[in-house]
């Protein structure tokens, strides 16, 4: 479980400290407009960069009291993508960073769509198809390295996972947070830009503007159009057949 | 669960499979044995390598093969895997496979105060070995300091990788025009001493340098294998590689550290011998992939081989004269280079 004591960043960028919790088996939407803090946001909760009012625990315990390998048990990061410089495998580089069954690195290949490209260099990938690899690598690092004793399936944390995938991954992809959350009690935290995706499949959504956190609740209560044409600076036709639809 | 208690599920980062690995370093350790067994017979005097360890050769041969063959064979030998070794790491650090400890600066810097030895220290005494060492190890350490206190002072605390590039472009800068006022300023005995030295040689093997050469470079070694695995895990970009356990500024500060005294030495023996930190661990990639655990002791071993195999052609090429061996290594390898980069459409 993550907790957010009043937690914060004083240097730039910064971030308006904040309160909440995210808890085992929960889908957390991080939603805004470019530049709003949701990466910012993302590396506060990942312990990238430590929080500089207030707190994190998780588990009840500080952040900054956790070693960094034990803390790599609990909670995993997939970034926003990099160019890979040096061409791993597939399978490989979905095993980095912890010590996977065969099984289960087979198995995430399978859950993200991804058996054919097993043993592909990822640098001939297409850039949603080594996006889902490093989605699986997270998912991979926080499922081998699960403690016999913990009770819950850690936390992971993702920066817009459906940045390069098409309509019917990026339905896939949620659909299979959903069941990891659910299947392994992991906390889940995504930062999205597609607020029907954040609506339809989050359980909470945070809304950022400028390094603030606005809003926070579930979907309905977070994503209406006053909030929407505030933050976003649009204007909304009233909802038709889709979820939002700008008005022309 | 208490946080303060160790991770008690040992986690072992990336593959390899042990067979394949156990096969290819023990092939590259025999061709390392044979290489030295062939280069240690030829020569201006062939001498059969069996017959200097039983002693059955006759005395002149006995002194030349002991007391310079073999040493410069083991210096060779040594600078070959610190080369090419801290290049593979480098490349890893930086992520980058055109990265190499000439990139740094780390090489410029230590050549710099060579020079700066030769020309203001030593005057117009004889040239002393030690002297050099002392500089070229000097230069890189400082070199190493300046180029993290420029990059923690702007990434705030831990080095970046760009900014870290950059001030080994600015270093390499500065140490290209030190060395060109040194030049104007040398006298002619030491201006030929220069241009000897900066071509590469391993001309200056001696016992007691080798030794302290050997002693240096496996402790760098040791250090970058020992980081191996932490390299692999750098590779998913460093925000990712922190959150899967990876303490990044401590990682660094051991490669660069270990390159520095290690590279540090190497120039100051030998020399720039360029080519080896960059072409070896390129090549070996595309044969064993990229993962450093079998990376590194593969480019290490592989980069032993290369400058002995090519240190001996130095030496028999142009018999009885002799040709400077980093000439050799450009000549051989920068064609080689373009050759790939031309076939190859990725980087890497």
């Amino acid at each position: 479980m993550l907790t957010l004591c009043d937690a914060g960043l004083l240097r730039a960028p910064t971030l308006t400290p904040l309160s909440g919790t995210l808890l085992p088996g929960e889908l957390l939407a991080i939603v805004g407009p470019n530049g709003a803090g949701k990466s910012t946001l993302l590396s506060l909760l990942s312990g990238f960069r430590p929080c500089e009012t207030g707190q994190l625990l998780l588990d009840g315990h500080p952040l900054p009291t956790w070693p960094i390998a034990v803390l790599a048990n609990r909670r995993a990061l997939v970034a926003q993508q990099e160019p890979p410089g040096f061409d791993w495998h597939t399978e490989e580089l979905v095993s980095l960073g912890s010590q996977p069954s065969k099984a289960l690195v087979a198995q995430l290949l399978d859950e993200l769509d991804l058996t054919h490209l097993a043993r592909r260099s990822v640098l001939s990938l297409s850039g949603g198809e080594r996006q889902r690899v490093m989605i699986a690598r997270g998912a991979c690092q926080l499922l081998s390295r699960r403690l016999p004793d913990a009770t819950d399936g850690g936390l992971l944390l993702l920066d817009e996972p459906t940045s390069a995938l098409d309509i019917g991954q990026q339905q896939r992809l949620m659909r299979q947070l959903r069941r990891w959350a659910s299947q392994h009690q992991m906390a889940i935290a995504c930062v999205l830009h597609d607020l029907n995706l954040a609506s339809t499949f989050a359980d909470h959504v945070w809304l950022m503007h400028r390094g603030q956190r606005v809003a926070s609740g579930p979907p309905a209560q977070v994503l209406t159009t006053a909030h929407i044409s505030r933050v976003y600076e649009v204007t909304l036709a009233p909802p038709s057949t889709a979820l939002f639809s700008p008005a022309v | 669960m208490n946080p303060r208690q160790p991770a008690y599920i040992s986690v072992r980062l990336g593959r390899p499979t042990m067979t394949r690995s156990t096969q290819v370093l023990s092939g590259l350790a025999l061709a390392l044995v044979a290489t030295l067994a062939i280069s240690a017979s030829t020569g201006v005097l062939g001498i059969s390598p069996w017959a200097a360890l039983s002693g059955t050769a006759d005395p002149l041969s006995l002194q030349v093969w002991w007391q310079l063959r073999l040493p410069r064979l083991l210096l060779g030998m040594a600078v070959g895997a610190m080369l090419a070794g801290s290049g593979a790491a480098m490349q890893g650090l930086f992520r980058n496979p055109l990265a190499d400890p000439t990139l740094l600066g780390l090489a410029s810097g230590a050549g710099l105060f060579v020079a700066l030895w030769i020309v203001l220290v030593q005057g117009s005494a004889a040239s002393s070995l030690y002297g050099q060492f002392a500089a070229g190890f000097l230069g890189a350490l400082c070199v190493c300091l300046l180029i993290f206190g420029i990059a923690s002072r702007q990434g705030g605390g831990s080095a970046a990788v760009m900014s870290l590039l950059l001030a080994g472009l600015a270093i390499n800068t500065l140490a290209g025009a030190g060395g060109g006022v040194l030049a104007f300023l040398a006298s002619d005995e030491q201006l030929r001493q220069l241009s000897l030295w900066g071509m590469g040689t391993l001309t200056n093997a001696l016992w007691r340098t080798t030794a302290v050469a050997l002693g240096v470079v496996a402790f760098a070694l040791w250090l970058l294998l020992r980081s191996a695995t932490q390299l692999d895990l750098l590779q998913l970009g460093e925000a990712t590689a922190h959150a899967a356990g990876l303490e990044i500024a401590h990682l660094k500060r051991r490669v660069v550290i270990a390159t520095s005294i290690g590279v540090g030495l190497c120039v100051a023996l030998t020399g720039v011998i360029g080519f080896l930190g960059l072409l070896v661990p390129h090549c070996l990639r595309l044969w064993l992939g990229p993962g450093h655990r079998l990376l590194l002791p593969a480019s290490m071993l592989s980069g032993a081989i290369l400058l002995v195999a090519a240190d001996a052609l130095a030496r028999t090429l142009g018999a009885p004269a002799e040709m400077p061996v980093g000439l050799l290594t450009s000549l051989l390898g920068g064609p080689y280079f373009l050759y790939l980069l031309m076939r190859r459409n990725r980087p890497c």
